[in-house]
């Protein structure tokens, strides 16, 4: 058999000539999904979407309003503005950095050397305290009057401050927290590069490769499928950030809505003031952003990633 | 082949889930009643108690419980009311009850008073007073509480103070104050002095009126009474400065601290402002050597007395619940029960039966015993309780008066004047709607 | 040593001079010793505050708050374990854990199985309509789950799934959008070559995807496996509005009930439960270290 596969041309292998098989298999592997969506997602969705129209009161009920959640937003609500100034702050900070981390880390315990199943579980232990309330003492303690970051600030000959209660601080601890916790990303970059096969490094280094060649020609180009996968996931992410802020600020944004990220602030109008229609406009125009970038990040995709399965989406 | 293995082993697990874990055992003849309440460890170890000596002395009833924090419990009652799944029986606050009340949610209590289910020939009026939306009972005072000072006994006495009379005034306050930092340098309070009671508590002082007026649709002081809450705020300020109280940045870094780490309790400052029941928390967490005392909240000069008695949190029912009557002799126990009062020992605040109070004397540990007296006092020193605040409030309280007047305030980025006219303006506009 | 290669030898390996000429921070022990001591360092700060955790977890209620910043106590306490996993109205720990372990365990297994399957679909399989239902499944990502809750919570109600598991496990039988989008992701570093050389052989696509391609996702489905369970593990919003009975809480949902800014709280208890909570996945993860450690050794391409 082999004898005549190796006869035919390798393109027209590749593809199947009856689209209709083709379909059927390929809804048939997305059909769990698809089912659970259907069934637990999408009426959620549209409902919310539908509610963004109205003024959804969780207690009372809703009425029609048309367009004027959108335009009290935008228009008649400096808090909304000061939450997506706090957000935009806060990812255009926590990102980059939460990635470089992720990756510089990544490559460090990305080695045989004994005892790195420690360094990797240590590393990854932030991550995993997440947004529960024990981290929301510890950061406050760090942050407090006589903790570490005071103490730190004070090596440098500055006065110590009231981290959290400082208008032009207090974002920075959260900004801290997010780089901190950048096990998850962490993780899936040590899978990509578990994925690269070792001769071509090897390869490389017979041809005298050094480090740095290696990382720029080998590690990053093979690389760009799991960052562009890190980058969506953690532009999500940090968009969506609710708990820690939530913990950490005790629900307020406070001080002076400088932590006031905009999944907060949607939360406290959905849940404190049972305002929901206006929290559902405010969760659809943050989809649309986040949807945009998004897709802008995809569209530039072809240019940067580079799959080994050379298929677009 | 591994993934048929994690398949069939899948498809195994959810047949035996299939029998779902929860309490469902279908005894019709077995009254179920579910019950739902906020609180911390304490509160729940005390509370099940209860239940189950309630169940034990009515084998026919079962109750189901649920309990979280103060922010879940809120969040999941919504859930549940938007679902229309709300358990019978809720615990519910002074500052919400009204929204609920509106929107048709519980069910008024005083047929169950009528009808003698529940007993209240021992509970003065004006304890029910306070759960009363438009003259009707929605919900059981659960403990009354009030507005303190709790004031750490031996501070005042190292510096040499003597402990103000009830109805001291921000004048009294102020010199206090300022004598505590100097003598001790420490704290004379831990902060929790820019909190909206104080501005609701500025207009029953200073004018016997309220923040909002009656049928809640717009503010309850007029223009020129604006400058009572300057004062109050100029004063703030000026404490501030002399570093009698914590400044902004540090109160507000500390929001959502416990008990535990107060100031009062790690002797920081000398005094500490809550809600009376607080004080079994703060003596339990400082220790049984330290000494405390509840004071009044101070008063405006010429003007009214400051405290008022709250319910510190009600019994409700819910308007669709299929054992009204059922849940109505619970709280009947709840409330007149020596028995179940022996096991709260006061948690929620000062019983409002007098012949719980008068059993539960002898027990009482200095704490209870202290909010006991407290409640005395204000009882003969106070101004009747407002109207519940109107739903506006919790929009008022979190998007406008905390982060758009008071912070900007006392951080310096506004004047009070400015702030109190921004407060009317904007309060106003969302009363109105 | 015969001249294998046709390269001239190096002189660091000439025979006459004997010594290998490398400079010292070339040498193989100076480098592990730079290596554990940078990253020992960097750990320690990456850990502190969860050192400080449990440190405070064996501090009594005295030092606790009065004696924050140590991270070794003075008067160690024990009994904060003790009385922590009492719990509270008589449902201790051990039935948190349980539950944990369940919503945590089962979830994570129908969620990164059904994962994979549908991140084959996307990946590997061209039909009509593929690019909109990718596109439609990210975007589910992007709706906060704040305005999803109760339209979602009358839908379980409806079903009365309420006060039970079902809401928590069987959506995921769908698997989830950020799962099926990061294995699509690895799906597609596995080169073609394979999958073509299978279909010549007359497989499936089905057959391709248990034989060739999941295989080759191990690092992949561990990841995932890893961060689903520990993502279920903190997972909190979910048990809150489903789960009514406290003997049904999981760790997350009971650590919260724990405190009120109001009442006494044994905080060393909570600490320590908050500490011992962590344990679990350290341990499922430093189990599992191992697959992530084994690559793709070949890619079955040589010739």
């Amino acid at each position: 058999m082999a004898d005549t596969a190796l006869a035919l041309p390798k393109r027209r292998v590749g593809k199947r000539s009856r689209f209709g098989e083709n379909n059927l298999v390929g809804y048939l592997f997305i059909s769990p999904w698809l089912v659970a969506f259907f069934l637990f997602a999408f009426i959620p969705m549209v409902a919310s979407l539908g509610l963004a129209f109205t003024d959804y009161h969780i207690l009372r009920g809703w009425n029609y309003i048309g367009l004027d959640n959108f335009h009290r937003m935008f228009y008649d609500d400096p808090r909304y503005w000061r939450s997506v100034q706090a957000t935009v702050k806060y990812v255009l900070f926590a990102v980059p950095l939460r990635l470089v981390f992720a990756l510089a880390v990544a490559m460090l315990l990305n080695t045989k050397r004994r005892g790195v199943a420690l360094y990797r579980a240590a590393y990854y232990a932030p991550s995993v305290v997440g947004g529960s309330i024990a981290v929301a003492v510890m950061w406050r303690e760090i942050f407090g009057r006589e903790g570490l970051a005071n103490f730190i600030l004070n090596q440098f000959g500055e006065p110590s401050v009231w981290w959290l209660g400082n208008p032009d601080y207090a974002i920075w601890t959260l900004i801290l927290l997010a780089a901190w916790q950048f096990g998850s990303p962490m993780l899936i970059f040590l899978a990509g590069l578990k994925q690269i096969p070792e001769q071509l490094y090897e390869s490389a280094s017979i041809d005298g490769a050094n480090g740095f060649q290696k990382f720029f020609r080998i590690t990053l180009p093979l690389l760009t499928p799991v960052i562009f996968f890190n980058l969506i996931m953690q532009l999500i992410a940090g968009f969506m950030t609710f708990t820690q802020a939530f913990v950490i600020t005790n629900g307020s944004g406070r001080p002076l809505d400088t932590t006031l990220f905009y999944a907060l602030y949607l939360y406290k109008r959905g849940f404190e003031t049972y305002e929901m229609g206006y929290a559902s406009a405010m969760a659809w125009v943050m989809l649309a952003v986040i949807a945009i970038l998004t897709a802008i990040v995809f569209r530039t995709s072809s240019q940067w990633v580079y799959y080994e399965a050379q298929e677009g989406v | 082949m591994k993934n048929k293995k994690r398949l069939l082993f899948t498809l195994l697990v959810l047949v035996t889930l299939i029998f779902p874990s929860a309490s469902v055992f279908s005894q019709d003849d077995k009254i179920e009643l579910r019950i739902a309440w906020w609180g911390s460890q304490t509160r729940h170890d005390q509370t099940i108690a209860v239940i189950e000596l309630y169940e034990s002395m009515n084998p026919n009833v079962d109750i189901v419980y649920e309990f979280s924090n103060w922010d879940d419990h809120w969040t999941k009652l919504a859930t549940q009311a938007a679902g229309g799944d709300l358990p019978d029986i809720i615990q519910h606050d002074y500052q919400r009850i009204q929204e609920w009340v509106g929107n048709d949610l519980l069910l008024p209590l005083d047929p169950f008073i009528e009808s003698g289910v529940i007993d209240t020939t021992n509970i003065a009026d004006a304890s029910l007073a306070g759960g009363r939306v438009n003259g009707v009972l929605y919900g059981f005072n659960l403990g009354n509480n009030s507005e303190t000072f709790i004031a750490d006994v031996d501070a005042f006495q190292q510096a040499g103070i003597e402990l103000p009379p009830a109805d001291w005034t921000w004048q009294d306050f102020e010199e206090i104050a300022l004598k505590l930092h100097e003598e001790l340098g420490i704290y004379a309070i831990g902060g929790n002095l820019h909190l909206s009671e104080h501005w609701k508590g500025t207009y029953i002082s200073c004018c016997n009126a309220y923040a909002y007026n009656a049928e809640g649709t717009g503010l309850g002081y007029t223009e020129d009474q604006d400058h009572f809450f300057v004062e109050y705020l100029e004063m703030i300020l000026r404490l501030t400065e002399a570093g009698a109280i914590p400044t902004i940045e540090e109160t507000l870094a500390r929001t959502g601290t416990s008990v535990e780490d107060s100031y009062i309790v790690t002797q920081q400052a000398v005094m500490e402002y809550g809600w009376s029941n607080m004080l079994v928390a703060v003596w339990a967490a400082a220790g049984e050597e330290r000494n405390f005392v509840e004071l009044t909240v101070p008063s405006f000069a010429d003007g009214y007395p400051r405290n008022y008695i709250k319910p510190s949190m009600f019994w409700s029912i819910s308007k669709d619940s299929p054992n009204a009557e059922e849940a109505a002799k619970f709280i009947n126990f709840f409330i007149n029960s020596v028995e179940a009062n022996e096991i709260m020992l006061a948690e929620r605040g000062v019983p409002v039966s007098s012949a719980v109070r008068e059993a539960l004397q002898p027990r009482l540990g200095p704490a209870q015993q202290a909010m006991f007296e407290f409640l005395g006092v204000v009882e003969g020193y106070n101004s009747p309780i407002r109207p519940p605040d109107p739903p506006a409030h919790a929009d008022i309280n979190n998007n406008l008066y905390g982060p758009q007047v008071i912070e900007p305030i006392l951080y310096g980025l506004m004047t009070p004047e400015e702030g109190v006219q921004l407060l009317r303006q904007e309060a106003e506009i969302l009363l109105e709607q | 040593m015969a001249n294998i290669t046709n390269q001239p030898t190096p002189s660091w390996l000439d025979r006459e001079t004997a010594r290998p000429t490398i400079s010292w921070y070339q040498h193989k022990t100076v480098r592990a010793l730079m290596y554990h001591g940078f990253v020992l360092l960097t750990t320690l700060v990456m850990i502190y505050p969860i050192l400080w955790l449990f440190g405070s977890s064996l501090k009594g209620p005295d030092e606790i708050w009065t004696n924050q910043a140590a991270l070794i106590p003075n008067d160690i306490k024990f009994e904060n374990y003790v009385n922590g996993w009492k719990g509270f109205g008589g449902i201790s720990f051990t039935t948190f854990y349980k539950n944990s372990f369940i919503y945590a365990g089962l979830g994570t297994l129908l969620t990164v199985s059904a994962s994979a399957v549908v991140a084959y679909g996307f990946a590997r399989v061209k039909f009509v309509g593929r690019r909109f239902w990718f596109g439609l499944m990210l975007t589910t990502l992007m709706l906060p789950i704040q305005v999803q809750i109760i339209p979602q919570y009358i839908i379980f109600n409806k079903l009365d799934w309420i006060n039970t598991f079902y809401p928590l496990l069987l959506p995921r039988l769908g698997g989830q959008a950020f799962f099926i989008f990061m294995i699509v992701q690895f799906i597609r570093g596995i080169p073609n070559e394979l999958d073509e050389a299978a279909m010549i052989d007359g497989c499936s696509k089905g057959g391709i995807f248990f034989r060739i391609i999941l295989p080759q996702l191990k690092p992949a489905i561990i990841t995932a496996a890893l961060f689903s369970f520990y993502w279920t593990w903190e997972d909190f919003l979910t048990p809150l509005l489903y789960l009514n009975s406290p003997d049904l809480y999981t760790i997350s949902l009971a650590l919260r009930t724990f405190s009120a800014p109001s009442g006494s709280t044994d905080w060393g208890a909570i600490f320590a439960m908050s500490g011992l909570s962590l344990v679990p996945v350290f341990l499922i993860f430093i189990f599992f270290q191992r697959y992530l450690v084994q690559g793709i050794a070949t890619t079955g391409l040589k010739g």
